[in-house]
């Protein structure tokens, strides 16, 4: 096992402050606080080699998390093993093999070119010569940037400069990586290319990865399993498929129509989701999809008809406002 | 939950190629900003320039002030410059602004020790600033030729310079302990200010500390201040006895001692309540 986190909280502990200097001036004598929730008793466990994504809307816990995972963090409650260390000691051992990128946070060194982090990466991790040629070699070629190697930080694209950041993170061929919002700011394509690398990164090293994204296609496309986190709390942790037939109680049954029709006969069916002559699509319960497709093409003058699953997001969506009916703000 | 904290990790030591690639990043950053460099050397240069002429005017048609002959007294005003760039000179200014963005972060994730770090960085730093020093008074002694008392004796020129090299490890943990307010408080501009103002004074950087009235030279002796400018340079100029000599090196080093368990439980607390912040 490569991660075990039982019954992790964390509460930040901020200093209240209203607005306005007179207040200001009494905040000095007189300090409140306020406890935040940030992670509520939260247990998973992770395999080494999985790759991991955390869905959930901003303030979720999520970087909360990592951040206690990484060691950055005191937790306030609970037990982190990562690799078999408690991540908050920071241990020389457990930080060799470790690495955290944050989107909206950079380690380059803004005024010299990226190779000089490398090469301060290379010291600090005791990576040998062979090996950090061969490493760098490695993953300048697959993010396709050998050739801004030698260009000032604050010169590249924002673009370029997240590869950057992932080289400097994975120079040392950490066995554990955590990545909060690497794609963040950035245009599909970049985004794609990113998403990418850190698949291909997954297979190749069977590094374990725990990803944050807001971008539903990240964890979509990467992650093999979900943790679905809202309020500091877990929604839901498994497989996306299993999400989604656990949640998804609806599909969407999608019909071309040959010649007009009256469109109230489509709610005998289901609920009308959209019309748009000739297109219709109705939302359908999961278990009567097949046997309402095939009355449908029985009884009204059908050209094309598609069952397609419900939009991940919506889904997703569903499990959130589901979860915020519950009174359970502490 | 974890009652032991290894303080270790953040405070310990590392291989010599790491401390190299620092130098070599920190010189290479002070490079990119040529002219910020610059003009920050002029503006040492002036005050070197301002309190010399003011001195040498009071100097006037007398001999002696204040216990001090003309050759003393200016000899300590252009030492303060070279002394300054050894223990004034450093890079953590920024630490409080760190760790209030959340960049003290990428620093915690590596097995690297981050007052190391510093330290190293503020070695490349002062080294620069030295060479520089060296120069300008250099350049100014060749053009004025003032009268100087150079010191003879080998034995406390080196003296001179320990106790100017205790003098910039006791700047750096005062700096690093006003830096480390930033896990407190947001403001950490205005207490480094205030700080730098009170140090300035109580160092001697613009006069020597014994031509004060006796109540202030008393304040002066028991902060750790006193060691940073004032110490090092009454040592060159070979007024202290072996004795006073060896009880200011004994004190000297007794603040260092201070200041570096406080850095190490200062830095653990602040460590348990910071929050990584940036987003």
């Amino acid at each position: 096992m490569s991660i075990s986190v039982a019954h992790l909280s964390k509460i930040y502990r901020i200093h209240k402050k209203a607005p306005g200097l007179l207040n200001s001036i009494s905040s000095l004598f007189l300090r409140q606080y306020e406890s935040i929730p940030a992670v509520k008793d939260i247990s998973f466990t992770v395999q080494s080699g999985e790759l991991i994504g955390f869905i959930g809307p901003n303030g979720a816990g999520k970087t909360t998390t990592l951040k206690c995972l990484s060691g950055l963090l005191y937790p306030t409650h609970g037990d982190i093993k990562v690799l078999g260390f408690n991540p908050f000691d920071r241990n020389k051992k457990f930080l060799q093999q470790i690495a955290l990128v944050m989107g909206q946070k950079n380690q380059l060194w803004w005024d010299l070119p990226p190779m000089e982090t490398f090469l301060l990466n290379k010291e600090i991790y005791e990576i040998d010569d062979l090996q950090f040629k061969k490493t760098l070699a490695q993953l300048t070629d697959l993010l396709d940037v050998s050739k801004l190697l030698s260009i000032q930080v604050r010169k590249l694209s924002l673009g370029e400069r997240m590869k950057m950041e992932l080289i400097a993170a994975l120079i040392h061929s950490p066995k554990v990586l955590f990545l909060d919002e690497p794609t963040i700011g950035l245009d599909v394509v970049m985004q794609k290319k990113v998403r990418d690398f850190i698949g291909d990164y997954n297979k190749l090293h069977q590094s374990t990865i725990l990803l944050t994204s807001h971008y539903m296609e990240d964890v979509r496309q990467l992650a093999q399993r979900v943790l679905v986190i809202d309020r500091g709390q877990i929604l839901y942790d498994g497989t996306l498929t299993n999400l989604v037939n656990k949640y998804a109680k609806y599909k969407t049954i999608s019909i071309v129509l040959d010649e007009h029709v009256d469109v109230q006969l489509f709610r005998q069916y289901g609920q009308i989701d959209s019309i748009d002559y000739p297109k219709v699509t109705i939302k359908v319960a999961r278990g009567q999809t097949k046997a309402t497709a095939s009355a449908l093409l029985q009884s009204l003058p059908i050209n094309d008809l598609n069952i397609e699953e419900p939009d991940i997001e919506d889904i997703i969506r569903d499990v959130f406002s589901s979860s915020q009916q519950k009174p359970s703000r502490g | 939950m974890h009652p032991v904290v290894d303080h270790k990790q953040g405070m310990s030591g590392q291989n010599p190629k790491l401390y190299l690639q620092i130098f070599k990043n920190t010189w290479s950053e002070i490079m990119t900003y040529r002219v910020n460099f610059l003009f920050w050397r002029i503006r040492m240069v002036m005050q070197m320039l301002v309190v010399y002429f003011l001195w040498n005017a009071f100097y006037a048609n007398r001999t002696a002030l204040f216990g001090y002959s003309r050759e003393m007294m200016l000899t300590y005003v252009l030492l303060i410059s070279i002394v300054r760039t050894i223990v004034l000179s450093t890079t953590t200014v920024d630490i409080g602004n760190k760790i209030n963005q959340g960049d003290l972060s990428n620093y915690l994730v590596k097995p690297i020790c981050f007052v190391c770090f510093y330290f190293s960085r503020d070695m490349a730093d002062k080294l620069l600033n030295l060479i520089c020093g060296i120069f300008e008074v250099g350049i100014f002694i060749l053009i004025l030729n003032p009268p100087l008392a150079f010191q003879p004796d080998l034995f406390v020129t080196s003296t001179f310079l320990v106790a100017a090299g205790i003098g910039a490890v006791l700047y750096f943990y005062f700096s690093l302990l006003i830096g480390f307010i930033g896990f407190w408080s947001t403001e950490v501009w205005a207490p480094r200010f205030l700080s730098l103002t009170i140090m300035e004074f109580f160092a001697g950087t613009l006069f020597p500390l014994d031509i004060l009235p006796q109540s202030l030279y008393t304040i002066s002796q028991v902060l750790p201040f006193h060691y940073f400018i004032y110490f090092p340079i009454k040592v060159y100029l070979g007024q202290l006895t072996q004795t006073e000599i060896l009880a200011g090196l004994t004190v000297s080093v007794g603040w260092v001692i201070l200041l570096l368990l406080l850095t190490r439980y200062i830095w653990s607390k602040g460590l348990k309540i910071y929050q990584a912040e940036g987003k």
